[in-house]
């Protein structure tokens, strides 16, 4: 039988909860995000992301093709 | 702490962690917090505003508010003089860049990116310079 420490009773419970996500998202709103980040509408999130830097010098530094 | 970009964060807010990513604490830089904001905020028209206004309200808190032992922001204060001395290093005045250079230099030298279009020329250029590595996941 395996034992664990404390500390790695902890730290095994910190991974648990990072890679449950966040659990404030309904199966709706994974699905959405989904879509976003690695479905069809990822070309557009990547325009929208450098929109962004494109539009605010501070951000984007003025070179749309850098940020 | 990993240092990823927005495209992680928001696959490990839904739970989806990529394969290859290490298990560790992950960090959002908060420049690139601002632009994930921007989205959700600020709508263009299109389908992707529609589908962002259709999040539940906890699902827009996830993105407003990240769960810190999910995704943290990294703090940008202490990173603002190494950010500086880079923007100037490589001649850049943006914020994101510098601030997600400075981050990886703080962190493990590594940046951790969703998709390759998310880089940036600078960043690519200026990581190898700086001892930084990219992965892509």
């Amino acid at each position: 039988m395996v034992t664990m420490s404390i500390g790695e009773e902890l730290l095994e419970e910190r991974r648990r909860r990072r890679r449950a996500g966040d659990p404030r998202l309904t199966p709706q709103d994974r699905e959405i995000l989904r879509r976003v980040v690695s479905g069809d509408l990822m070309e557009e999130f990547q325009a929208a992301l450098d929109a962004t830097s494109a539009a605010d010098p501070l951000v984007g530094g003025g070179d749309i093709d850098d940020a | 702490m990993i240092v990823i970009d927005e495209y992680l964060a928001v696959r490990v807010l839904r739970a989806d962690w990529p394969e290859g990513l290490p298990d560790d604490d992950l960090g959002l830089p908060a420049s690139r917090h601002w632009r994930l904001l921007q989205a959700l905020h600020n709508p263009r028209g299109g389908q992707l505003s529609q589908l962002l206004a259709e999040l539940s309200p906890g699902g827009r808190d996830s993105i407003r508010r990240p769960h810190p032992e999910v995704v943290a922001i990294v703090d940008p204060r202490p990173l603002l003089d190494d950010a500086a001395a880079i923007a100037a290093r490589f001649g850049t005045s943006g914020l994101l860049i510098a601030e997600t250079l400075a981050a990886g230099l703080a962190n493990g030298e590594e940046l951790w990116f969703g998709t390759d279009r998310n880089i940036g020329g600078l960043v690519e250029r200026a990581a190898p310079e700086l001892g930084i590595s990219i992965r892509v996941v």
